[in-house]
């Protein structure tokens, strides 16, 4: 029998522990390192590389390394996100045949899922290699903001890479079980989480083993590639103005800035100010070689990020605000990410709040030990359980009715497993199909919403309008994936509904996919 | 019989008694019990059917059916946990009803979003015009769909799904006049 892990598939780096004699345990690779950069490399021949070794491929072929897929993944190719993360990456970002967004590298596509895939199948060979033994089965965390479609993706993406799902989890709710985990705490806490790519904020209610998720918000668009943004921004106008060399729309030269942004932001954690050197920017009228030669210190990056952080404190009014409950309230901070390490966000969480937060933990890790513990309870049988997990579903599930609004059916915040059920009638006389548009979102406008997929009831008894009732169920599973059946109401037999306009893989395509045996 | 089996039993048997239990007994709680008793009761509860610790038992059926106990126990506190639903429900409960699943009997708030708006309206007149404002409201025409509304509610003027769409539809016309103000090309005549 092998081992059941927990992987944190962050955007930027992941992460894989598993329960040693009750410890969750975080697994290195044979060089010791613990955390490994989500990125995916495709060499010659499209051979692939996972992890450090592609990471060092991204400053020389920046179009063939694949970098924070996450933000990619379960969205379609038609929205603001996907056009904002095109700008971001050297490459390509392609359309695929069910609206999805694809990742085009070396003139070929591959469905985000793939891309994942890839850093999980490494995660799990870290595991493997670490631990002697198979890995049977993982839960794998997702950021509490992800809707139905994102944690859909990522369970294909496991499916691909031929690991048994035993889960999708909040990370914030991970997080929360590490730091809980056979304390027997009392109390109300705060998981602040802030990632390379998103942002996520839950309120928990610890209660011994009990660890009940009261409300949680998010913005699936600020972690600290945005405040890398911001700081290269600065250095990019900086460069325009001592030399004259504009490096919009050069993607070598703006990866360059971009990691030189990154160091910056890391060594300011220790320091209060660094040199930045950059060489190999561009060449002068001359032909020369140009670079960038400045300084940065922890004041004109406050100034760079504060809005940036003021942005993560209206998402925790949001959620203090559904848990009915005043930051004072709150017996415990707990920080998530990697971006948590920046004093400035340290310090400006501790205002929030107005009590330190918890430093005894290590951000980096937490997300996959709480992964790990819940692998963990969910393979191991005991009388006692060791923690039971109450999770919400983070955003509005309804119906687009006439007139383009959303009938909220399941409001965000309720806590799952859940079902909630609507009757539907025909709007015409001898109707035999009712179409139904399901979204996710909490705009009154059903099409400011993340649309699911449609439904569609068909073989209805023809009769006179609004005489057939059918009562359609959608019920959210503990993995916060989302199910609906119909039944007609008088007859009580079930309804045939099939779900279109989905942007997921199928079950076939994912199939398909699978990796073989090797791996690829 | 080892822990595990006598888990799966005791699922089963609480799966089968569903249809016939309130969402007091489904908690194991007094219906006069206070507030406070019933987050007690539901953790309780929780702790002890939560379908995490069916996942490792080799009854398939056990394990499909903790997910749909725990559905029910979701569903209770729901309800339970807040005191106007759950005056309703006690209501309810007095006539037979032991569950508040469809959206429409969860409240009174959800009553009017029930159902489908075109059907909202009896007079034959009423519907010609209300029709005519569904339309002007899917197209947007904000203006022309307020009209239709007032016509409506002149042959019917009780009616609540009407007045609850005038007041969305007014509001959305004035955001819209509110825009046009701010139009910095309009011309100007002299």
């Amino acid at each position: 029998m092998g081992i059941a892990v927990g992987i944190d598939l962050g955007t930027s780096n992941s992460v894989v522990a598993t329960v040693i004699d009750g410890q969750a345990v975080v697994l290195a690779d044979i060089e010791g390192r613990s955390v490994h950069p989500s990125v995916v490399a495709f060499g010659y021949g499209h051979a692939v590389v996972v992890g450090h070794r592609a990471k060092a491929q991204l400053a020389y072929a920046p179009e063939n390394t694949v970098f924070s897929a996450k933000r990619l993944i379960g969205r379609r190719y038609n929205s603001d996100e996907v056009d904002r993360i095109r700008r971001m990456v050297a490459w390509g970002v392609a359309e695929g045949p069910h609206g999805d967004a694809r990742v085009r590298v070396k003139g070929k596509v591959y469905a985000v899922p793939e891309i994942s895939a890839h850093v999980l199948a490494h995660m799990k060979g870290i595991a493997e290699q670490a631990t002697g033994q198979a890995v049977d089965g993982a839960v794998i965390t997702v950021p509490a903001y992800f809707n139905d479609q994102q944690r859909q993706a990522t369970r294909d993406a496991a499916t691909i890479a031929g690991i048994k799902c035993l889960r999708i989890i909040n990370e914030p709710t991970a997080a929360a079980l590490a730091y809980g985990y056979g304390q027997g705490h009392q109390q109300h806490i705060v998981v602040y989480d802030l990632g390379g790519g998103t942002f996520d904020v839950s309120v928990l209610r610890l209660d011994g083993e009990l660890f009940e998720v009261v409300s949680t918000a998010g913005d699936t668009f600020l972690g600290g590639d945005d405040f890398d943004g911001a700081i290269c921004d600065h250095l990019a106008a900086q460069l325009l103005e001592q030399t004259g060399i504009d490096i919009s729309g050069n993607h070598s030269a703006h990866t360059k800035l971009l990691e030189a942004a990154e160091r910056a932001k890391k060594a300011l954690s220790k320091v209060n100010a660094v040199a930045v050197k950059v060489p190999g920017l561009g060449r002068d009228a001359q032909g020369n070689a140009v670079g960038l030669q400045t300084q940065l210190d922890q004041a004109t990056v406050q100034r760079l990020v504060m809005p940036l952080i003021q942005r993560s404190f209206s998402v925790c009014d949001e959620a203090l605000n559904q848990a009915g409950l005043s930051p004072k309230q709150i017996d415990n901070v707990l920080l998530v990410g990697g971006m948590t390490r920046f004093p400035l966000v340290r310090e400006a969480v501790g205002h929030y709040f107005g009590k330190a937060p918890l430093d005894h933990l290590n951000p980096d890790q937490v997300v996959a030990q709480g992964a790990a513990i819940q692998a963990f309870s969910l393979t191991a049988y005991s009388d006692q359980p060791a923690a039971v997990l109450l999770d919400v579903t983070p955003q509005t599930l309804g119906v687009r009715m006439v007139g383009g609004f959303l009938d909220p059916i399941i409001p965000r915040n309720s806590q799952i497993p859940t079902e909630m059920s609507k009757i539907f009638t025909t709007a015409h006389d001898g109707q035999e199909e009712v179409r139904i548009q399901v979204y996710q979102g909490e705009s009154r406008v059903a099409a400011e919403n993340e649309l699911l997929g449609e439904f569609l009831l068909s073989g209805l008894r023809a009769a006179a309008r609004g005489e057939v009732k059918v009562r359609v169920a959608f019920a959210i599973d503990a993995d916060g994936i989302v199910k609906a059946s119909a039944q007609d109401v008088e007859s009580g037999r079930k309804v045939n509904m099939t779900l279109q306009a989905s942007s997921n893989l199928t079950a076939v395509e994912v199939e398909e996919l699978k990796f073989d045996e090797l791996g690829f | 019989m080892d822990a595990q089996e006598r888990f799966a039993v005791e699922i089963m048997t609480i799966h089968e008694l569903l249809p016939e239990l309130s969402y007091y007994r489904m908690l194991l709680v007094a219906p006069e019990a206070e507030q406070e008793a019933i987050g007690v009761a539901f953790r309780r509860e929780s702790r002890r059917l939560h379908p995490d610790r069916a996942s490792t038992l080799s009854n398939e059926a056990a394990k499909e059916k903790a997910n749909d106990v725990f559905r029910v126990i979701n569903e209770a506190w729901r309800v339970l946990q807040d005191p106007e639903a759950r005056a309703r429900y006690d209501v309810l409960l007095a006539d037979g009803v032991l569950r508040m699943t469809d959206d429409a009997r969860a409240g009174a708030n959800n009553d009017k979003r029930a159902g489908d708006p075109e059907s909202a309206v009896t007079h034959p007149k009423a519907e010609k015009y209300w029709k005519m404002a569904l339309r002007d409201f899917n197209d947007a025409q904000y203006k022309s769909c307020v009209m239709n509304i007032q016509f409506a509610l002149n042959f019917e003027p009780g009616n609540e799904t009407m007045k609850e769409w005038l007041d969305k539809a007014t509001k959305l016309r004035d955001q819209d006049e509110s825009k046009k103000e701010k139009n910095p090309y309009k011309l100007r005549l002299m």
